[in-house]
């Protein structure tokens, strides 16, 4: 959408800049030919602009079409930003100071019931329920996303 | 907090929070997690044995009312609100 405004935006300063060129060479060709140097490099620049635009919106296209009614493939990596995601949106977790081996109750200041709702959090994201048992084991972002890649069978 | 009671009071927190989490009006819903949450920071520094034994207790008769009222809520359920 960005894309597009901006696309347009560009080609609009463009079309009347081509058209009043002649003129504006001629004035300025009169008056300073420095300016009238540094003119075509803009619309190179311009125009390689466009083109630039352009591409990347013909290739987004194609990653919107491929990707409807499925979601992304889980991998460690898309795991850990979702949980690191999800940590810096809770409101007691300071985002700036986490990290993935930061223990939640050593490092983080929280407490076990802060730890519960974080787990809450991430049954929430991911979908699926966290026992008991294995939920006040995990304490720190690395094992959680450990935790969720071993439930949902990604290895890589 | 007794080492023995620990994990009973998590998991009732846990418990209260789920069935919280599932009353149908945006209103009660916000309203029971706030509850839930301000009830449990409130009474964690509680040491007495028995004292945490009675609010054990309460609690579990308080998430039996939670269960009730919001299986109720599920029969007269309204709009969502703009909120949601």
């Amino acid at each position: 959408m960005a894309a597009r405004v901006l696309q347009q935006c560009v080609r609009s300063l463009a079309r009347p800049s081509l058209g009043l060129c002649p003129v504006n060479l001629a004035l300025r060709a009169a008056v300073a030919p420095a300016v009238t140097v540094h003119r075509p490099f803009s619309f190179a620049a311009d125009s390689r602009r466009t083109r630039w635009l352009g591409q990347s919106r013909i290739s987004s296209v194609e990653v919107w079409c491929r990707q409807y009614g499925d979601l992304p493939p889980l991998t460690l990596e898309t795991i850990k930003d979702r949980v690191m995601y999800v940590l810096k949106l809770y409101d007691k977790i300071n985002p700036e100071k986490i990290q993935a081996t930061s223990h939640f109750m050593k490092d983080l200041g929280l407490d076990s019931l802060d730890q519960v709702e974080i787990i809450m959090a991430m049954e929430d994201e991911f979908g699926f329920e966290i026992p008991d048992a294995e939920a006040e084991k995990l304490m720190t972002p690395e094992e959680i996303v450990q935790y969720i890649a071993d439930k949902k069978d990604v290895y890589e | 907090m007794a080492a023995s009671t620990r994990p009973q009071v998590i998991s009732l927190y846990r418990m209260m929070l789920k069935e919280s989490s599932k009353f149908p009006s945006y209103n009660y819903r916000t309203y029971a997690l706030r509850r839930v949450r301000d009830a449990f920071r409130a009474n964690r520094k509680v040491e007495d044995p028995k004292v945490v034994e009675k609010l054990l207790v309460e609690g579990g008769q308080m998430l039996a009312l939670i269960q009730r009222q919001v299986s109720i809520g599920k029969m007269y359920e309204a709009q969502r609100m703009v909120v949601e």
